[in-house]
């Protein structure tokens, strides 16, 4: 009786050991749920910030070759036509009605040029647009980077407040971006925009 | 005597675009990285006409170089312009509040940077 005893007594204790290791192992469950979920819905998000940069860079980069197409096609014909007018001038044949209509042709190309230029200029913003993307999507990725060392750090039962996750902090604090920039997709007009600052 | 004009940006290039657009239009451009570095800058400056800034920006932001700017006698008339990717609503309700005079979403064109300044600056 007294063995029996002795032994329902240690199994009762392994069973409450087993018992409370089952509960750590919940716990601990637990804990990983939250960070794993949200690496989940944030990696979708990083991976959609990186598509648009791929897509507006490369939208950005047709926009001003189209211009500068345009620009060099202009260029060679201001060219031509003043090549053209100076033989004239110089052969003596040039007809004074004649050169004024070339004249105006070529000034009309130069202006095209010249708008073209600042179309290229306007479009050339497309750098800081991506730049912000591009801040927004590495922070998505640091983000996940330390929810994945808060994992590892229950796994191993360790302090997650080392000295990498402390520099990997105080890098992303330095971002400073804007998570909607986007260089195609504007949802306001200016006008919009005044009318809120004509109410002041 | 041309009119001053400060441009406070963090993105090199937004600064780059702005006063080119601005400096082929005769006026004096004076560029600052940040909120703090533009307050150091206009330390230096007689008389700054406008100021065009970004919302985001290290240090210290758009909202808060307004505000410290509307704090100053000096520049509490002077036109601001604010330059964001920012859409909302919300952002140039917060930027009318800290004394803003106007706001563009970037990208925007020249053109339509010039007309606004032009508005304040005639």
């Amino acid at each position: 009786m007294a063995v029996n005893e002795k032994l329902y007594s240690k199994m009762q204790q392994e069973i409450f050991a087993l018992a409370s290791s089952v509960g750590e192992v919940v716990e601990k469950f637990k804990q990983l749920h939250h960070p794993l979920s949200e690496s989940h819905e944030r990696v979708p998000k990083a991976t959609e910030q990186l598509d648009k940069i791929s897509e507006q860079t490369e939208a950005a980069a047709h926009q001003m070759l189209d211009m500068v197409e345009g620009i060099t096609q202009r260029e060679s014909d201001i060219v031509a036509g003043l090549t053209e007018l100076k033989t004239k001038l110089s052969a003596g044949t040039q007809d004074n009605a004649e050169a004024e209509s070339t004249i105006d042709g070529l000034i009309e190309k130069a202006d095209k040029n010249c708008n073209d230029a600042y179309t290229i200029m306007d479009v050339l913003q497309f750098q800081d647009i991506t730049s912000q993307q591009m801040n927004h999507a590495a922070a998505l990725l640091e983000d996940i980077e330390g929810r994945l060392d808060g994992i590892i750090s229950i796994i191993h039962g360790k302090d997650s407040s080392n000295k990498e996750k402390k520099k990997s902090t105080s890098k992303r604090a330095e971002r400073a971006y804007d998570p909607h920039a986007d260089m195609y997709e504007k949802k306001t007009d200016q006008e919009m925009i005044d009318s809120i600052f004509s109410k002041k | 005597m041309t009119q001053t004009i400060l441009v406070v940006d963090d993105s090199p290039t937004i600064v780059k675009f702005v006063s080119l657009s601005l400096k082929t239009r005769g006026y004096t451009v004076v560029t600052a990285c940040d909120g703090m570095d533009a307050i150091e800058k206009m330390q230096g400056i007689d008389d700054v006409s406008l100021v065009i800034t970004d919302l985001n920006m290290p240090n210290l932001d758009g909202y808060g170089l307004i505000h410290t700017l509307r704090q100053n006698e000096k520049h509490q008339e002077t036109p601001i312009i604010i330059l964001s990717s920012e859409e909302d609503e919300a952002d140039m309700e917060r930027g009318m509040q800290v004394g803003a005079s106007s706001y563009l979403v970037k990208p925007f064109k020249s053109s339509l940077l010039l007309e606004e300044v032009t508005k304040f600056l005639k």
